[in-house]
């Protein structure tokens, strides 16, 4: 029972890692921009075909190539921004509902250019950590749950220790303030799609080798980030990050218990009973919920 | 590639039909006035209404590049010979996404504005969408689940595969040459293609003397860490870790979690396509004896005389020479039907779905793919539609698939038969519960 419980504990603590990277990106653009992104599960989506573009297809470095789709999707966002979201600042439902078409578009282009069938991920490498016969964690997990602390610690450095930090956290505050006290909206909006993108695609590309890559896989990560989110406190990063946890350590020991259709009902359920009872979320604030 | 796909401003449908209809006419020969459609015959247009797209693609897009070649070789030998005349064939393609609405849609394009005379589908979930279409036409269906089967449904034929009935020969050769293994576990994602092949397992474990370690676990369709499911199931110490029929985007997560997580014992599972990548996901070592349903065409196995697929081992070379990597269970099973369908519109001398079946019918057998079969399924399904006969059961050896033996399913139904009965009603899979 003992490794059992253990074994739950480190699947999901993976689980945990690349749902924290999804959901403080996807509040981090809601806190500054105020637009709910659809398409975030498909920024996911596409960080994880950088990787069969460039480590499977051209047989580049994985580090590199997860550098490369950080960057590449943080750029996707910044494009979002651009084109997509600064039009329609005044219009969030306008951006909600562009998002969505966005995230079609996304969708159909890696379709076009990839083709629609799960493709294959050669792995970065088997070793496995054995802490016991029943108890093993894949060197490729343990990778992507310490990226994810590096990521987050970074992103926490960066908004309490930077000017840059301060002036997206103004910006999520109260927007009007920050612009009377000089920030830039624009920069702040771009600032918050460019690392809100890149988190999503990092996360995509680290999980790539060990999960179905295919054009749909961003659909159930987004539903898990929007319950994350919600539990957490729409706009609290913090709220984010524990959620996360809460609902991957919940939704795994549910599986492993019962059964994973059940640990979905759980998971609604928790969002459900956190709505009712504290409807702002565990860390949201009246004035963003 | 990314300036290539940017240029264009098609959705994805319309770019995946176009690429379908285009490369299906080129294929066959027939986008080139001149050549199939200059002989002055009319060309046998065969409906092809399966997943394209999505989840479910792997039992669809393959079977139709199969299909293809099947038709470039009818056609190069001169087409399909109808009353004296010979007549080209020509397969027309419809992405029903596995939604039972498109399915409809689908079903009457292609017979109305079409004009195909059968039309071959995956069945499932999708078959509820185009019964009406196929009830009201009269036009000749047919799926690869006979679980769509029903004592109304006498236009719709399970001639290629009784999934998920051949499921229980790979448990009969397992306990007849691991006679060790005496207990299992297993899961499958909830739906019709899960459900129907959960109670045939439990149905073969059981007649099998193999027990169930705990119920089924049924998993959601949008399951992308399969890690929880794996390490619960691993919890049990089982001799046997079942797959059930899973799709390709479940069996290798799967598959892999099972390698990580340090599992030792048998694997089996409906299908193994792709597993070359299974391989190199895990090892040769672990991936030996993997047990599987779906042969390789090269399988020397395939070249017995009882067997009546045209050139099976060319036609995997051809295959594999188009789309490497890409053979999987339904590479071959369209084009079977099609073997089957062209065979008894021949000696009906029509295309007309009436006469074709009662052709296809005629004394009982058919020539079903594995050898002679017979036309079954009343005590499971209401109606004989089902074309049944051996099925092959296949081992992962040497990181090659291998076919260890032909086993009789109709024979272990004569058996056990009141098993699987017991089972499919438990899970509401009789034709009477659906």
């Amino acid at each position: 029972m003992i490794e059992l419980i253990a074994q739950t504990g480190l699947n999901a603590l993976y689980a945990a890692a690349y749902l924290s990277l999804v959901a403080v990106g996807l509040v981090l653009i809601f806190g500054v921009m105020g637009v709910i992104n659809f398409a975030h599960g498909e920024l996911f989506m596409l960080g994880a075909y950088v990787v069969v573009a460039l480590y499977t297809g051209l047989e580049m470095p994985f580090v590199l190539v997860a550098a490369l789709a950080l960057m590449f999707v943080g750029c996707v966002g910044l494009l979002m921004e651009f084109a997509m979201f600064r039009p329609l600042r005044s219009n969030p439902l306008g951006g909600l509902v562009a998002s969505i078409g966005f995230l079609v578009v996304l969708q159909a282009l890696v379709s076009m250019g990839f083709g629609v069938r799960m493709e294959h991920v050669p792995p970065v490498t088997q070793e496995v950590i054995v802490f016991s016969e029943k108890v093993r964690l894949p060197v490729q997990r343990l990778a992507v749950i310490v990226a994810a602390a590096l990521f987050l610690g970074a992103l926490w450095l960066f908004l309490k220790r930077t000017r840059f930090g301060w002036a997206l956290r103004a910006s999520a505050q109260d927007p009007e303030a920050a612009a009377l006290q000089g920030i830039s909206i624009r920069k702040t909006s771009m600032m918050a799609m460019f690392i809100g993108g890149a988190l999503a695609g990092v996360a995509g590309a680290l999980t790539a080798p060990l999960i179905s890559v295919n054009p749909n896989m961003g659909h159930s990560v987004i539903v898990a980030a929007f319950i994350v989110i919600i539990v957490g406190g729409v706009g609290s990063l913090e709220g984010a990050v524990v959620a996360a946890f809460a609902y991957s350590f919940i939704h795994t020991a549910v599986t492993t218990i019962w059964d994973g259709v059940i640990a979905d009902i759980v998971g609604l359920l928790l969002m459900l009973g956190v709505l009712i009872v504290k409807p702002t979320g565990l860390f949201g604030t009246a004035d963003r919920a | 590639m990314f300036t290539n796909f940017i240029s264009r401003a098609h959705s994805r449908r319309k770019f995946i039909q176009s690429t379908s209809a285009l490369a299906g006419l080129g294929a066959l020969g027939l986008a080139v006035p001149g050549r199939g459609i200059a002989s002055g015959h009319e060309t046998i247009k065969i409906g092809f209404l399966a997943p394209l797209t999505g989840p479910v693609a792997a039992w669809g897009k393959p079977g139709l590049d199969g299909c293809r070649i099947w038709g470039e070789w009818v056609n190069a030998d001169g087409g399909i010979n109808i009353g004296g005349q010979n007549r080209m064939v020509e397969f027309v393609a419809y992405d029903n996404e596995y939604d039972p609405a498109k399915a409809r849609t689908g079903a009457t394009k292609l017979i109305r504005e079409d004009g195909v005379v059968f039309v071959m589908m995956l069945g499932g979930d999708t078959w509820p969408g185009a019964q009406p279409v196929a009830d009201r036409t009269g036009v000749l269906f047919s799926t690869l689940l006979p679980s769509d089967l029903g004592p109304d449904t006498t236009t719709l034929l399970a001639p290629a595969e009784v999934h998920p009935i051949y499921n229980v020969t790979g448990v009969a050769w397992l306990a007849e040459n691991k006679p060790g293994l005496k207990t299992a576990v297993m899961c499958a994602q909830d739906d019709a293609l899960g459900l129907p092949s959960v109670a045939t397992y439990l149905a073969a474990f059981e007649a099998a003397g193999i027990s169930m370690q705990q119920d089924p676990l049924l998993f959601d369709p949008a399951t992308t860490d399969f890690a929880p499911v794996v390490t619960k199931l691993l919890a049990q110490n089982p001799d046997i870790f079942c797959l059930d029929t899973c799709y390709a985007d479940y069996v290798h997560p799967i598959t892999e979690q099972l390698f990580q997580q340090g599992y030792e014992g048998q694997i089996i599972s409906c299908t193994a396509d792709f597993y070359e990548q299974m391989i190199e996901k895990t090892s040769v070592e672990f991936m030996e004896g993997f047990l599987f349903q779906f042969p390789d065409f090269d399988d020397p196995a395939l070249n017995e005389s009882f067997i009546n697929f045209p050139d099976p081992n060319k036609f995997y070379e051809v295959y594999n020479e188009r789309h490497p990597g890409e053979w999987g269970a339904v590479s071959w099973e369209y084009a079977s039907i099609m073997e089957l369908w062209k065979s008894a519109a021949e000696q009906a001398g029509s295309i007309e779905p009436d006469a074709v079946l009662a052709a296809m019918k005629a004394g009982g057998k058919g020539e079903h793919a594995f050898g002679t079969a017979d036309w079954w399924g009343e005590d499971l399904f209401g109606i004989d539609n089902a074309l049944v006969g051996n099925w092959p059961v296949v081992v992962i050896e040497n990181g090659k698939a291998t076919v260890k033996e032909f086993q009789s399913i109709p024979d272990w139904y004569a058996s056990h038969g009141e098993l699987l009965k017991k089972h499919m009603a438990a899970y509401g899979q009789m034709w009477d519960q659906r």
